[in-house]
């Protein structure tokens, strides 16, 4: 076992880990923060996306160990003082998830993509999220729930 | 007839929206670890069929941090009764024991480890030693039927006694015939493939047994459980988490039993989670199909007589001997046969999947109705219009029928409540611009260059419910501040259940959604309800919901007539407040009334709704669809592209839109995937799964396809509440013969599922010579 610290959405985390464990398991069985999902443990499914230094990655394939330095933001730390993201608040609105799953993942994507370009087109929001899967087949509102949060970013600023 | 509403109809948030978004909902796998808490591993059989005749855990039981291994040999219930004494799930998906002897498929289970983490239980689980005896394994339906063929499985024969729907006189149907098409269908191997991967913690107090999974099933596995370790329902409690998606997959599983057993060994929680690989290689897949299709029309298209044989491939431990569904009465002929065979094979058990049997049979009928209208060279839009069934039709293939028979040896008819297929076919083809794009059987709607575009349709139905799945018993509580509580143990699986279910007692009680907090998933807080499943939940179990919200709300008007001097009779609730009809500015706040002292008790009041009812099976409401596709393949690259897809539905008063247009876009996904990329790969020589995750099992991601577009056709249905059928599970079952009838038309060769570019190269080639 190893002890290392994480700097997850501002707080720094300390976690005993073993040098194999991914920082999808250690988010979830060491700190506790089980909205990052784990569906394949292999990248192919875009639920444990989180963002490292403000990039997307799939944690999963991201030794913890490896990321001692970074910033890390979960979906837990999306939302600021108690009040949604707007990508939260369109994808409930706009029914952008159906058994939820995937929902954190997507959201996590579509928050980089709209930090670099909030006024994406269709096709590159299907593209930010092109890695990821919604085995509901929900697509077209969370494409929309995208969509929707960009203008609404975009009217705030 | 249609009632003015408030709520129904509205496209309101999920309830469980904000948990969702914020990562807050809690699937099996999510579960804080409890205290003591060690966690299980599983050792799995690399034959397809073998007996194990020697079994050596005593260096597993003797790595540190190892709690306990159970094996074929356990007694787990202290009753002579090992873990390879058969259990069975009520749903007939599963029949056999939790660890056999004689393993039957590749990836059957032979040992459990329990252990301080899942590093050492893994390593525990490689320090086992099995003997095994290999035996002859079976992988084709057609030799496993074969009279002398070897057994597949100790616990019961290869293939499952027929069971049998017939009416009419098939021999004189098929002698007035003009024409007789027959016709042989199969598909390929689709997997439910959800997301989340399925954990179940098990955890024994003395002779109490608790257990947290995800689950559309929450009372089978407390049944299951109660009657494998014979123990009494207050003994056994199921905590039910929201699936990461289900699609028929996560009902009473088998490893859910192993977690079970092994906690009581190791006396402490025990976790198993399932890999990606367990997930898609030893829990269930959707049963491949052989069908044999015949039907006999006359020359102006006038279906006389039909017959199917379908079996069906059950795998090692599925026992299905109906698929549950009435698919075939969806062509209302005089004169049927329609024949389901289970048949067990070594490979991984199958069992139902979203649109069980009608996706099949639909499949296989479709295909046929096409031959024939070919045969006469009708317009396939024509031929349907001719021959759909109609409200009042009789449901010959019903499964009730078939359970009215096996319980009390009588043959009852079903009466179809409502049909929309009319306009779900006429409007629809409007939709897609059939008349401009129909160019004949086999002939492309356009051609540019190496491009071939082609139209094709078909229909389906699919049960909403089934009366046998039992009783519901729902409450509604309202709180002092005039909120509510609904119990339920309606699944979670993201079709929306709770949410739909808290819409229909918001709307009886005259407040809004966000009023109902939903408590469910828990056996011993809830009634029992149907399994989640069968698309169920509008049309039956909310008859339950509305009959406990009316109960509530009879008692809520009688509280509100001594407090207004009225008669309850003369009140009505909206915008949560009582007030009295013909002179709305006399009322009361609900959170007043319920909050305020009456004079005799000193008291406030509380009100409490129930209603535990079971569904009368004389009539049976049914969804409807049409789904019309246009499809553009790419003679060059023989690929495969849907251009233009169309879905119109009729599911009765649609309660949710957004629901339901979420339940008919996944639909259209998951079928597409089985029309193209979604296929599970048996070693012919091994049963061996070769393609167990997402990579190389590929589902459709937000690139590969157009979105449907969506339509519904809301026919109002008598005995559903608000007007409402099923929708979750048909929204698959029309799907694969709209574009394969497209591909045959753009092609002039019928394909069938998985439609590959390998296939399509070989129709090209064949068309080429």
């Amino acid at each position: 076992m190893i002890q290392i610290y994480l700097n997850v959405n501002g707080e720094e985390c300390p976690a005993n880990v073993k040098p194999h464990w991914s920082l999808a398991v250690v988010l979830r069985e060491q700190i506790g923060l089980t909205g990052t999902k784990t569906g394949c443990e292999m990248g192919t499914c875009g639920s444990c996306t989180v963002l490292v230094d403000g990039k997307p990655i799939f944690s999963c394939l991201r030794m913890a160990v490896d990321v001692q330095d970074c910033d890390i933001q979960t979906i837990e730390g999306i939302e600021t003082d108690d009040v949604l993201h707007p990508l939260q608040q369109t994808f409930i609105d706009d029914h952008g998830m159906q058994c939820g799953f995937c929902t954190p993942g997507m959201i996590v994507a579509a928050k980089a993509l709209l930090d670099k370009n909030s006024d994406p087109s269709e096709q590159e929001v299907r593209e930010a999220i092109g890695g990821h899967l919604c085995r509901c087949g929900t697509y077209v509102r969370i494409v929309r729930a995208i969509m929707n949060a960009a203008e609404v970013m975009r009217s705030k600023s | 007839m249609k009632e003015k509403t408030s709520i129904i109809g509205k496209s309101l948030p999920l309830l469980d929206g904000f948990e969702k978004v914020t990562g807050r909902l809690k699937y099996a796998g999510d579960v804080p670890a409890m205290p003591r808490m060690h966690h299980a591993k599983v050792l799995r059989s690399p034959y397809a069929h073998a007996k194990v005749v020697s079994i050596d855990v005593s260096k597993a039981e003797a790595l540190r941090g190892v709690s306990a291994v159970i094996t074929h040999m356990d007694d787990i219930t202290g009753r002579k009764k090992t873990c390879n004494s058969p259990w069975h799930d009520f749903s007939f998906n599963f029949r056999g024991p939790m660890i056999s002897q004689e393993v039957c498929y590749v990836g059957d289970e032979v040992a459990v480890v329990s252990a301080v983490d899942e590093d050492v239980a893994k390593e525990a689980i490689s320090l086992i030693e099995v003997e095994y005896e290999e035996l002859p394994a079976i992988f084709d339906m057609e030799e496993s039927i074969k009279p002398g063929a070897p057994a597949v499985r100790p616990w019961g024969p290869n293939a499952l006694d027929p069971s049998v729907f017939s009416w009419g006189d098939i021999e004189q149907g098929f002698g007035e015939a003009d024409y007789i098409i027959e016709n042989r269908v199969t598909m390929g191997n689709q997997q439910h493939a959800p997301l989340d991967r399925n954990a179940c913690i098990a955890n024994w107090e003395g002779d109490k047994v608790a257990l947290w999974t995800s689950t559309q099933a929450l009372f089978w596995i407390r049944d299951a459980v109660t009657e494998f370790f014979e123990l009494s329902p207050n003994n056994v409690r199921v905590h039910s988490t929201p699936t990461g998606g289900s699609f028929g997959l996560w009902w009473g599983n088998n490893f859910m039993f192993l977690a079970v057993a092994i906690a009581r060994k190791a006396k402490r929680p025990v976790r198993l989670v399932l890999t990606r690989d367990e997930v898609m290689t030893t829990v269930k897949r959707r049963e491949k199909p052989l069908i044999d299709a015949k039907i006999g029309f006359k020359k102006d298209g006038t279906m006389v007589s039909q017959s199917y044989r379908h079996l069906m491939d059950n795998g090692a431990y599925g026992n299905k001997f109906d698929p549950y569904q009435s698919v075939a009465d969806i062509y209302t002929t005089k004169h049927g046969r329609v024949e389901f065979i289970g048949v067990a094979t070594n490979l991984l058990p199958a069992g139902c999947m979203r649109g069980v049997g009608d996706l099949t049979l639909a499949y296989a009928m479709e295909q046929t109705i096409d031959m024939a209208a070919e045969k006469i060279n009708m317009d396939p839009v024509e031929f349907r219009l001719k021959n759909h069934w109609q409200s009042g039709d009789i449901c010959h293939t019903s499964q009730e029928v078939l359970f009215a028979k096996l319980l009390f040896n009588k043959e009852p008819e079903v009466e179809l409540t409502s049909s929309g297929l009319a306009e779900c076919i006429s409007k629809g083809a409007e939709k897609i611009g059939w008349k401009d794009k129909w160019k004949g059987w086999g002939k492309p709607s356009s051609v540019d260059g190496t491009k071939l575009r082609g139209v094709g349709m078909g229909i389906s139905t699919h049960i909403s419910g089934l009366a046998f799945f039992g009783f519901n018993g729902i409450t509604l509580k309202v709180n002092p501040d005039g909120t509510m509580v609904l119990t339920t143990g309606i699944g979670r699986m993201g079709q929306g259940g709770d949410t739909t279910q808290a819409m229909v007692a918001a709307e009886v009680m005259g407040v809004e959604l966000e009023d109902i907090n939903v408590v469910d998933g828990d056996t011993d807080v809830v009634g029992h309800t149907m399994v989640t499943f069968g698309s169920n939940g509008m049309h039956m179990v909310s008859r339950a919901t509305k009959a406990a919200a009316e109960h509530a709300k009879e008692q809520l008007l009688e509280f509100a007539g001594r407090e207004l001097e009225a008669n309850p009779e003369d009140l009505d609730i909206k915008n949560r407040r009582v007030y009295v009809k013909g002179s709305e500015e006399i009322g009361i706040e609900l959170k007043d009334l319920m909050s305020k002292p009456i004079y005799e008790y000193l008291s406030a009041p509380e009100v409490i709704g129930s209603a535990s009812q079971g569904v009368e099976f004389h009539k049976a409401g049914k969804m409807m669809m049409a789904d019309f596709a246009e499809v553009e393949i790419d003679t060059r690259t023989a690929q495969m592209k849907v251009i233009q897809f169309v879905a119109y539905h009729d599911s009765g008063t649609v309660v949710n839109p957004a629901v339901c247009e979420n339940q008919v876009a996944g639909g259209y996904y998951q079928s597409m995937g089985l029309c193209t990329t979604e296929n599970l790969v048996f070693d012919e020589d091994t049963g061996a799964i070769l393609n167990p995750n997402f990579m190389d099992y590929k589902i459709m991601g937000p690139l590969d396809m157009p979105d449907p577009e969506i339509y519904f056709e809301e026919v109002y249905d008598e005995d559903g509440p608000f007007g409402a059928k099923g929708i979750g599970e048909g929204v698959t079952c029309a799907v694969p013969i709209a574009i394969s009838s497209a591909v045959y038309n753009a092609l002039g060769v019928r394909l069938d599922p998985p439609m590959t570019p390998a296939k399509i190269l070989e129709a090209l080639k064949s068309k080429a010579k």
